[in-house]
């Protein structure tokens, strides 16, 4: 999941590299041999790096002994990194040193995404928690809740800071509540669609399916007419899982994920094995070299005009638009298509980014008073018009003349929704089942076994793991 | 003399260090290991003593294990078996040419200097269904197989990709290893058996082949050991993908332990390969010995 | 005297014995060129025309790969951990092999095995003890943990090299260095060090290539990506979102570039180390 920050930061990295790249190279040219000067900002965070010290050092010179510091962790570079959304926080980080100057300080610590967890993890056991950090939803916060390390904000959220509540969107609570406690604070969401060639569309005849026959139909059409129908990436496993999810979710949802989780349903229900079935069923339709292609390959094959649709999240905007500008135009969006006798066909599948507050914080009001920064409107305005992820708090005014064309109608879609669902290997009981879901789905799609065998891998992980 | 040598103060002066180093940092972790690889642990929690469960659930219940195992013993025997014939083969070759012998030497022994990190990534490239091998085949009309991702067959293709990746870094290092035994046979001894009459394919059995033996037991253990713990070419060409079917006991290991943070069951792994190793190193320096009094 | 004489005439069986050889050594350099030639091209010429060279050498790939992937640093730091492993794993080794090798003691031999065993065990084996201890310690993201683990896993191959080397010398050395009244520490560093030049240099070859490309270990220890050794770098590269050839492939030439140049330089002194040290060893 966490992959496709970088895939964006390679991608639109390429751009505007030289300028911003050559600084970043002697900015961050210090470490342990030579810290020299930068050595008086890092202070006690042992962990903070040269880039953070570099990063804030200028505030801290004018700053009094008294300033409150706290450390926030992140998974991406924000010195060096290219992605529109970093970029954001990075801009969110320097407006809250500025403003608190002498009053509150934020470090930060960062890492690449890969190595995120295993830092985080590290850090914890070391009694060392960053007092705020962002975190990915399903089992990933599980983990912290579980294990103590998240703090809960109910109290803080709904009496002491009722306003700042009120202005989030509805719902968008709700994959980050055990228990009715809210465990952390989401800074924007994105969510998947089919992102489809509109002129590729017109020269295979073909109109915007609403069903999954249609569906069907229209790859038929588009394949006769030379292109490839879905471009999708079995490479990255969690790309296919995403569209395995939203067949689950349209032939048996809603609630199949919460009854999985009572255990008041299996992973063998018929609902669950007919997913696997379209899914090979479309599968077909595929791109020949899907098993390999990564996402970026599969992501490319729709902007370079090769293939007809990629069902992707809305992240996905920022890197077609910056690998292709041309396409904004023909590019639509539209939601993913029902499946006759299913479920409820308006529900999304979205993801948020999460800050998790630290249970052993020492400075809980400058963690919530960074936490407001992220969700203010200088930078859920910048969420939108510049990073093209969708905003968690009511009352932004967007100006989508200067958004990318596809959020707009990623909103009009999202417009209709009458649900949320997380994608599928986020949603589940660990990481681990998370795989081997994604894994499963793998299989189906290279034929290495039928849906119901496949199936049966994740009921055996369940019976074993989770249901004991 | 004979007091200097035995100066005890010296000889702990002379030992300590690298045996206090030794001791702490492999040994003790060592113990650790066989004390985690018994307890229920993650990341987040203490250990907690649950007896053999993680070994059960190891060997009964855990089809990635079983994969990450064929995958290791294949990629140990197909290793052991080609990097030593072809190693073996052009060591001899080269020991009987005349002209240019150091610089087929010198390129043969490059890629094992190189970072496998950074042939990982070369070499998945050429493996990539749309570049490199298949755009090669493909200007010969040919439709190349998706080399990282086909999934069928005991023995996956992505893992022959891999041991033959691992032949062309590595069998350089073992043509050296040889050529240095070789070397070290004395000219007299060819010179004698030629006028014997020997022809050279008698004077490699007869004479060479034994002669090499004891490096053989070395290059061998190596190769093995080395073969058992790979993980930089699987890690940066297929990271054990499609659905773990390239996974080998170093990934698995990696992915348990450092992404699912299962510390106790990753422990348990290490426990596995430790004494597969040991075995090995045991059966190598075994069997051969043996032979070497044989003949 | 008439095979002699053969040997100087070319026959066939040399003729394909160079034609093998010549074969193989288009196998092993051709990879390496196309990746080069990857390197300078864009994107879209790889897709287009594999084989072509450039039209415009693409040098930004290069200033981008370095910038990015801070491979700068990341070189800066493979330097240091492995220059001071070497260091020091060299000096602990082969103080260790001399009290092995040539001094008088009962364990001598029982140590001895006790450092070989550890020839057999793979660092993975130890990661998660070492990682739990080391990050509880503070030390999991410093280039300390990773020069300590780097050292005594150098030390096996070191003792194993050096011990053969010191037993290889003649008794006679010390004896006259003895008599001349040197002490045993003199011994070891005016005279068996400074005889065992080859043995260092190959122990001390096999030392740093090991460190140099060593991943899992430098992967797991190391998040902050300022302290991240050139093969972790690396790793930035891999995987779902790898589409960048061109640039990937730049980082790629940078990080192999330095072990080539110094290959290239002293290939054959290094080929000629290992030969003789293997010999001994």
């Amino acid at each position: 999941m966490k992959r496709k920050l970088l895939s964006v930061i390679l991608s639109v990295g390429m751009v505007a590299s030289l300028l911003a790249g050559c600084a970043v190279s002697t900015d961050t040219g210090s470490g342990d041999s030579d810290a020299g000067a930068e050595e008086t900002a890092t202070t006690t965070e042992d962990a903070a790096t040269e880039d953070e010290a570099e990063d804030v050092s200028a505030s801290e010179d004018a700053a009094t002994g008294e300033e409150i510091e706290i450390t926030w962790m992140f998974w991406d570079d924000l010195e060096a990194t290219e992605d529109l959304i970093s970029k954001g926080y990075k801009e969110v980080i320097d407006r809250f040193n500025n403003d608190y100057a002498g009053v509150y300080h934020v470090n930060v610590i960062t890492t690449n995404l890969e190595e995120y967890d295993t830092k985080l993890n590290a850090l914890i056991a070391a009694n060392d928690t960053p007092d705020i950090f962002i975190c990915n939803p399903g089992p990933n916060l599980t983990q912290y809740v579980e294990a103590g390390v998240a703090a809960d904000l109910t109290d803080i959220l709904t009496n002491q800071e009722k306003e700042w509540y009120d202005s989030f969107s509805g719902g968008i609570f709700e994959r980050i509540t055990y228990d009715g406690k809210i465990m952390a604070v989401p800074t924007n969401f994105a969510a998947a669609c089919v992102f489809y060639n509109t002129e590729i569309f017109e020269e295979a005849g073909v109109e915007v399916p609403t069903t999954y026959d249609e569906l069907l139909a229209a790859c038929e059409k588009i394949q006769a007419a030379g292109y490839t129908p879905i471009s999708c990436s079995a490479g990255t496993a969690w790309c296919l899982s995403m569209v395995a999810g939203y067949l689950c979710d349209r032939v048996g949802g809603p609630d199949n994920l919460a009854k999985i989780e009572s255990h008041e349903m299996e992973w063998t229900d018929p609902t669950f094995i007919e997913a696997g079935e379209k899914l090979k069923e479309l599968s077909q339709y595929f791109q020949p070299t899907a098993a390999g292609d990564s996402n970026d390959q599969a992501t490319a094959a729709l902007y370079n005009g090769e293939a007809a649709m990629l069902i992707q999240g809305s992240w996905a905007i920022a890197q077609i638009n910056g690998n292709n500008p041309d396409f904004e135009q023909k590019c639509g969006v539209f939601q993913f298509p029902a499946v006759e006798g299913g479920a409820d066909p308006n529900r999304m599948i979205v993801k948020t980014d999460n800050l998790v507050m630290s249970s052993t914080t020492e400075h809980p009001e400058a963690v919530i008073a960074l936490m407001k920064y992220f969700t203010d409107e200088t930078a859920q305005k910048y969420t939108a018009e510049v990073g093209g992820k969708i905003p968690v708090v009511n009352g932004v005014e967007i100006d989508y003349t200067k958004a990318p064309a596809q959020l707009s109608y990623v909103q009009d879609i999202l417009a209709n929704m009458t649900g949320t669902f997380g994608f599928y290997n986020e949603s589940l009981a660990s990481v681990e089942a998370g795989d081997t879901f994604d894994n499963a789905m793998v299989d189906i799609f290279l034929g290495n076994c039928t849906s119901e065998e496949a199936f049966q891998k994740v009921e055996d992980f369940y019976l074993k793991e989770v249901w004991e | 003399m004979d007091k200097i040598l035995r100066d005890k103060k010296a000889i702990i002066i002379f030992i300590a260090p690298a045996f206090i180093m030794f001791t702490l940092i492999l040994f003790v972790p060592i113990i650790q290991v066989f004390y985690y690889s018994l307890c229920d642990y993650n990341a987040l929690t203490k250990p907690e003593f649950i007896g053999l469960e993680n070994y059960i659930d190891l060997f009964t219940d855990d089809e990635t294990m079983r994969i990450a195992l064929k995958n290791s013993l294949f990629f140990m025997i197909f290793s052991a078996v080609s990097q030593q014939t072809i190693g073996l083969i052009l060591a001899v070759l080269l020991t009987n040419i005349k002209r240019g012998r150091n610089f087929f030497k010198n390129v043969y022994y490059l890629p094992a200097v190189l970072s496998s990190a950074a042939l990982g990534l070369l070499w998945a490239f050429m493996f990539n269904p749309r570049m490199g091998i298949n755009q090669m085949l493909a200007y010969f009309g040919i439709e190349g197989p998706m080399w990282l991702s086909e999934t069928s067959g005991f023995i996956v293709l992505p893992m022959w990709v891999i041991a033959f990746v691992a032949l062309w870094q590595y069998v350089g290092q073992t043509m050296m290893l040889y050529i240095a035994q070789i070397s070290g046979i004395s000219k007299e001894l060819y010179e004698a058996s030629y006028i014997d009459g020997a022809t050279k394919v008698q004077t490699f059995r007869y004479l060479t082949l034994p002669l090499v033996k004891p490096m053989m037991v070395t290059s061998l253990s190596l190769n093995c050991i080395g073969s058992l713990k790979f993980f930089d070419l699987v890690y940066n060409m297929t990271q054990g993908g499609p659905n773990h079917r390239t996974d080998v006991l170093a990934t698995h290991l990696y992915t348990q332990g450092f992404q699912y943070f299962k510390y106790g069951y990753a422990s348990a792994i290490s426990v596995v390969l430790l004494i597969m190793c040991l075995i090995v190193s045991f059966i190598v320096n075994k069997c051969i010995k043996v032979e070497t009094y044989e003949s | 005297m008439e095979t002699l004489k053969k040997k100087k005439t070319i026959s066939p069986i040399q003729v394909l014995i160079y034609i093998v050889l010549s074969v193989l050594v288009v196998l092993f350099v051709f990879p390496l060129v196309w990746m080069v030639n990857v390197s300078l091209k864009t994107n879209a010429e790889v897709f287009a025309s594999p084989f072509g060279l450039p039209s415009v050498l693409q040098l930004g790939n290069y200033i981008y790969a370095w910038t990015k992937g801070y491979l700068g640093r990341a070189m800066l730091n493979s330097v240091i951990v492995c220059g001071i492993t070497l260091i020091i794993s060299m000096f602990l080794g082969s103080m260790a092999s001399f009290a092995i090798a040539r001094m008088r003691w009962k364990l001598s031999s029982l140590v001895m095995t006790y450092f070989m065993i550890g020839m057999m065990i793979p660092v993975h084996c130890v990661l998660i003890p070492l990682f739990v201890r080391f990050s509880k310690m503070g030390m999991t993201n410093s280039l300390i943990g990773l020069i300590l683990p780097y050292i005594t896993f150098s030390l096996p191959m070191t003792i194993f090299l050096m011990v053969g080397f010191f037993k290889g010398m003649p008794k006679e050395l010390f004896e006259a260095a003895c008599i001349d009244g040197c002490n045993i520490y003199e011994c070891f560093f005016k005279i068996a060090l400074p005889l065992s030049k080859t043995g260092v240099c190959v122990a001390g070859l096999m030392t740093f290539v090991g460190n140099w490309n060593e991943l899992l270990l430098a992967m797991v220890f190391i998040s902050d990506t300022s302290k991240k050794t050139l093969p972790v770098t690396l790793t930035y590269f891999v995987g779902p979102y790898a589409t960048n050839y061109v640039q990937m492939f730049a980082a790629v030439v940078i990080a192999i570039a330095p072990t080539i140049l110094v290959y290239c330089l002293f290939s054959n002194q290094i080929v000629d180390g290992l030969t003789a040290g293997a010999v001994k060893g």
